[in-house]
């Protein structure tokens, strides 16, 4: 049996949701933000899951996307305690902090450099003044009681 | 009752005249920029287009499922999808977390058109309230003031996303073979089929469209999680009972005990 429109639809909107997660996750470097997306993952197996749960008929889908809510639970909290733990370690939530991650005694081995960090700070727009500044008076500067 | 009042309007116009009113009452409601008499005037006039819009949508609410389901899926599809490319790109981790709230609230719209009510309020209850939360106290905690670095330079972007475009060929490609008919080897009798009195495979007109999960939902869900499923349940129980004594353990243990925290920077770099 060929499953409905909106059951097709439901099946890309998850493979949607879940592609992007996993562009996410191999492309972002902030240790949140990759477990961001992977929770964005977890949300398009759900909705995957959901649509078979109807197209079958079946509770089984539905029950197992459950288990997943508890599951993703658990995994931020020990996931997000681990994350709290390399950021007192390191002062970044940099997953490519971990990258030379060894003994004292072994030589660095790096799969490759990440590309170079400008420290730049951004540069902002600068306003014209307008109009024409006025001249202070300096007795009311002197007698002003406070600023 | 309304519409039986009226029985030259159809429900499309209907509707369409409730959408319309919602609209122009919430745009009315909005704050946009005046004052005074024109602020007060503006409201009432939204509150007023607002009270028809509520009872043009309760007297077609009955017709609502089978009139706007397509729209109201594309909508929520949308909001989640775009949302989701928003929290993968966006370059604060804290505009992230903001944007995965949105696609979680368009996740559970399109679960909630899919039928499945239960686990559309669950998403935003313990995704939205509980588990996003914590992700943003713990940005809160740990991050650094302004852009960091790494987060304005991905991890090999090109191949990422060309990893992630393949996947997404793949899968919408076996999706829409779905559509085809499978062969006769692989068809796997279905309860939809065999329950709506079994339309036979060479039509297939709207065959899995019957929501049989849809009446007592809730009530059906917890019987069929709390009976076929209990000893699944306990084990999840457990699960959380581990996590929770597990993260609390690791916390309370210390990231630096009993080191000097500027050394175990200086080991890591």
């Amino acid at each position: 049996m060929t499953p409905s429109p909106l059951v097709l639809d439901g099946l890309v909107v998850g493979a949607m949701l879940f592609a992007l997660g996993l562009v996410g996750i191999l492309a972002r470097r902030n240790l949140i933000v990759m477990f961001l997306c992977a929770e964005l993952m977890l949300q398009g197996i759900s909705v995957s899951l959901v649509s078979w749960s109807r197209h079958h008929g079946d509770w089984g889908g539905q029950v197992l996307v459950i288990f997943v809510l508890t599951v993703a639970a658990c995994e931020a909290a020990v996931a997000l305690v681990f994350v709290l733990q390399a950021f007192a370690r390191t002062g970044r939530l940099d997953a490519a902090a971990w990258q030379s991650l060894r003994e004292s005694n072994l030589p660095r081995v790096v799969d490759h450099e990440l590309p170079a960090v400008d420290t730049v700070p951004p540069k902002f727009p600068r306003l014209t003044p307008a109009g024409i500044e006025p001249a202070a008076d300096e007795d009311a500067v002197l007698e002003r009681e406070h600023v | 009752m309304i519409a039986s009042l009226m029985p030259a309007v159809s429900p499309g116009t209907f509707l369409s005249v409730a959408v319309a009113a919602t609209a122009g009452s919430l745009w009315l409601l909005l704050p946009r920029g005046q004052a005074g008499v024109a602020e007060r005037t503006s409201r009432w006039a939204g509150a007023l287009l607002g009270i028809a819009a509520l009872g043009c949508f309760i007297a077609t609410g009955h017709r609502l499922g089978g009139l706007g389901e397509e729209a109201v899926f594309l909508v929520v599809s949308l909001v989640a999808v775009v949302s989701g490319a928003a929290t993968v790109v966006s370059r604060s981790p804290v505009y992230a977390a903001i944007w995965f709230a949105m696609t979680l609230a368009g996740v559970a719209g399109v679960l909630l058109v899919l039928g499945a009510q239960f686990l559309g309020v669950a998403t935003i209850v313990v995704y939205a309230g509980a588990i996003l939360v914590m992700f943003l106290f713990v940005l809160m905690l740990a991050q650094p003031a302004g852009l960091a670095p790494y987060d304005r330079v991905s991890n090999e972007p090109l191949l990422s996303a060309v990893a992630g475009a393949v996947l997404l060929g793949i899968l919408s490609l076996s999706i829409g073979r779905l559509s085809a008919e499978p062969p006769a080897c692989c068809q796997v009798p279905s309860k939809a089929a065999a329950l709506a009195d079994a339309p036979s495979p060479a039509e297939p007109t709207a065959a899995g469209d019957v929501d049989l999960l849809a009446e007592h939902h809730v009530a059906r869900l917890g019987a069929e999680l709390f009976g076929r499923h209990l000893l699944s349940v306990e084990v999840a129980g457990v699960l959380l009972l581990v996590a929770l004594v597990g993260s609390i353990a690791i916390v309370s243990r210390g990231g630096v005990s009993g080191g000097d925290p500027q050394a175990a920077r200086r080991a890591i770099r």
